[in-house]
């Protein structure tokens, strides 16, 4: 059991198919058409993912979380960090964070969808608002814990005050601006995969519920395979990216647990 | 700690609540957002307090509790177990760790169409969201502290005669207590969360369902209701958590 | 009573190699005695004391307490770490009455057993202050009545008084060797204060540098009860201490 476990990979790779088997098994037991065997559903993957409609309704989701995602961390790590220098800045910023923490992201689906109507500009800005809020806290709180001496060494040298943000403030809180990236990424996913649920219309929110009130049940598991796959990917290459990045620091969390 | 500092303390927790009011009515009042788009926040209020005396809405809310606390409660005992379990046991933290791995990447709302197909419509599969998704967070503590705590504690309680296993739940648990009730208060607002959102996508009651419900209805005022409400929820039983869990962790000494 | 033959252990380290810790110790212990055990830090000593406890295991060699091998913890033999491991969510009451009622004793008597031995380490009227409030030297009161309360035939002392303040140290050797004086457990005292060893004991023993070995065996012949302002200058104990720290001064085997 010992080496088993030592091998990279192998362990999630035997509890996908644990997990499988007993999906299989217990949909054979549980014999009712809620609960399709495992391999039925997997049958359906690349029937799903070579359909026109629904590939292009995926990666249309794809795109809205990715430009979402963007343009929060254009956003929030430039008001994170000066947050994290300047008190004014902060004191700001935190009543409003404050109270917009609480509130489900995605439960403001229906106000905004109100506001923005129902196309990408509300999902998105779900996605955005969502990603933004634990990005800011994270670069806040890396800012504010970089060391005053860097700053003052980078100051006598002749550094102006946007250079020395640029150039020390935002390595020196990056360990931490990862940190906050990386929940980011895990509510971005949440966020989009919810946002379609509330307000349907297009991506993979929609194909889910779609094919549940079809009663193509098949579908309905293996489009939830494909969003857990989406995940396991985005997962496996930000670790690989943060392991370039910021090599030079100490691994934080390993799994992030994001809520809405 | 004197009244004068318990007093500025409550002011600045209360200036940004202040802070936000006073910008949203402010946006009201420079008429850049037309009334049905969004209400004054004195409208907005009136209509909150005048629905904590309707039976109808009560009730909503009442439904939206108990899934709330069914949901959590099966996290608590499931997460704490697992996790207890997983540090007590080589052969559960191989199966636990992976699986875990495994599922984290997985947003826990995609399985809701799931739940629906096996649960039904109805409570049980808003119930099981909720365990899904605070599980994690429960579990995860529970597993951290239990792993970190000092195996002198074990041995003093096995030299005075407690088996191994009853040293995991009698001394391990105990002694991880502050661990397991931080994750505890997360799953707690993770259950908020999840139950309301769960109640938006597809529910017959709730206050998940009355938000939907405005806004079909346009009745924009009625969508900030259950809104509002459900975030006072969220934070009153953190606040309320909060207060359980300082009086529990009564003789542990004080965390930075 | 303790009978400890040919006792060796190895750990694994991280780097996937083999330490060596505890290299062939026999000794035997007899009923009653009190024995320390000196070394520098890292002989393995500590290591001794967990093994005869039954919380680590040996690699090679045996242990037995009144002829049983050691397979396990248990109430005969009770331990008392230098970082207390009182347990927090209790109080001292509740810490203390924790073997009594592990050990099936109905709630009042272990109260009343518990309050009695709260008031012989001298800590009446703190029986329901949490250990967070207590000093050092009054947490490790608790420890000792703690282990007490479940009637162990062998004290295991893990140095005891090693994270104390030089004053509170030597009040509870005084205070240990009271209670001590009273019913006469075996004991095996771990330390690495040579004076302590030679105030506290009838025997000495002093291990070599890691991997442990015993290097030396020295009979404490001084008359008890023993008094600290006594023996200090009593030229017997000063010689035990000089013999003793050369014994230290070269640690190979």
């Amino acid at each position: 059991m010992k080496n088993l476990s030592a091998i990279p990979g192998l362990p999630p790779l035997l509890a996908t198919v644990g997990l499988l088997a007993a999906w299989e098994i217990a949909a054979r037991v549980i014999d009712i058409s809620g609960l399709p065997p495992a391999h039925e559903a997997l049958r359906e993957l690349p029937k799903i993912l070579t359909d026109k409609e629904s590939l292009l309704n995926i990666l249309d989701s794809i795109r809205r979380m990715v430009i979402g995602f963007a343009l929060a961390l254009a956003f929030a790590i430039p008001v994170g960090l000066m947050m994290g220098r300047s008190r004014f800045v902060a004191a700001f910023f935190n009543p409003l964070l404050m109270i917009i923490y609480p509130v489900p992201k995605a439960a403001l689906m229906p106000i905004i969808m109100l506001w923005l109507g129902v196309g990408d500009a509300s999902k998105t800005l779900v996605i955005f608002l969502g990603v933004s809020l634990p990005v800011i806290y994270h670069s806040y709180q890396g800012a504010r814990a970089v060391e005053e001496k860097m700053l003052w060494s980078a100051a006598a040298m002749g550094m102006g005050a946007r250079a020395r943000l640029l150039r020390i403030v935002l390595p020196a809180a990056l360990p931490e601006i990862v940190v906050g990236i990386r929940t980011g990424l895990v509510l971005a996913l949440i966020t989009m995969v919810t946002s379609e649920m509330i307000a349907r219309k297009q991506g993979v929110g929609d194909i889910l519920f779609n094919a549940l009130a079809m009663a193509q049940y098949e579908t309905v598991y293996a489009t939830i395979v494909i969003i857990g796959m989406l995940g396991f990917i985005i997962d496996v290459g930000f670790e690989r990216l943060r392991a370039h990045m910021v090599a030079w620091a100490e691994p934080a969390h390993e799994i992030a647990v994001g809520s809405t | 700690m004197t009244s004068a500092r318990r007093f500025s303390e409550i002011a600045v927790g209360i200036l940004p609540i202040a802070l936000v009011l006073a910008l949203w009515q402010g946006i009201v009042a420079s008429g850049i957002a037309p009334p049905v788009l969004l209400p004054a926040p004195g409208a907005v209020f009136a209509r909150l307090i005048e629905q904590v005396g309707n039976r109808q809405f009560l009730e909503n809310a009442a439904i939206t509790l108990y899934r709330l606390f069914a949901g959590f409660s099966i996290a608590v005992v499931l997460g704490v177990t697992l996790g207890v379990a997983a540090t007590g046991s080589k052969t559960i933290e191989g199966i636990v760790k992976p699986l875990v791995r495994v599922l984290a990447p997985l947003p826990k709302v995609a399985l809701y169409p799931a739940m629906i197909l096996i649960l039904g419509f109805d409570d049980a599969s808003k119930i099981a969201l909720v365990a899904a998704d605070a599980v994690f967070p429960i579990l995860l503590a529970t597993w951290q502290g239990t792993g970190a705590v000092e195996p002198k504690l074990v041995w003093s309680a096995r030299a005075a005669g407690t088996s191994q296993r009853a040293a995991l739940f009698k001394i391990v648990l105990m002694a991880a207590l502050p661990s397991v009730l931080t994750g505890c208060r997360i799953g707690l607002i993770i259950s908020c969360i999840v139950v309301f959102l769960a109640e938006m996508i597809t529910s017959t009651d709730g206050l998940g369902y009355l938000m939907v419900r405005a806004a079909r209805n346009f009745e924009t005022v009625d969508m900030f209701v259950p809104l509002i409400s459900i975030s006072i929820l969220g934070l009153t039983l953190n606040a309320a958590f909060n207060a359980l869990r300082a009086w529990l962790l009564r003789g542990f000494p004080e965390e930075r | 009573m303790i009978s400890i033959d040919r006792l060796s252990k190895s750990f694994e380290t991280a780097r996937g190699t083999s330490h060596r810790a505890l290299n062939s110790i026999s000794l035997d212990v007899a009923d009653g005695e009190f024995v320390s055990v000196l070394g520098p830090s890292g002989c393995g000593k500590s290591t001794l004391l967990y093994i005869v406890g039954g919380f680590v295991g040996p690699s090679e060699g045996a242990v037995r307490v009144k002829g049983a091998a050691v397979t396990g913890p248990g109430p005969d033999r009770g331990p008392v770490f230098q970082e207390f491991a009182l347990f927090p969510w209790k109080t001292v009451l509740g810490n203390v009455m924790y073997g009594l009622i592990e050990q099936g004793v109905a709630k009042a008597a272990a109260e009343k057993r518990a309050l009695s031995l709260i008031e012989l380490v001298h800590l009446k009227g703190y029986e329901n202050f949490y250990p967070k409030e207590l000093s050092g030297g009054m947490k490790q009161r608790v420890a000792i009545a703690r282990t007490l309360a479940y009637g162990p035939s062998i004290l295991l002392m893990d140095e005891p008084f090693g994270a104390l303040d030089a004053h509170t140290r030597t009040g509870m050797q005084h205070e240990l060797l009271e209670i001590w004086e009273r019913d006469r457990k075996t004991v095996l005292f771990v330390t690495h204060s040579v004076e302590e060893a030679v105030f506290l004991s009838d025997r000495v023993v002093v291990l070599t540098r890691s991997p442990g070995q015993i290097k030396d065996i020295l009979r404490i012949d001084l008359p008890r009860p023993r008094r600290r302002a006594e023996l200090l200058v009593d030229r017997r104990y000063q010689q035990y201490v000089v013999d003793i720290e050369k014994l230290m001064d070269n640690p190979a085997s």
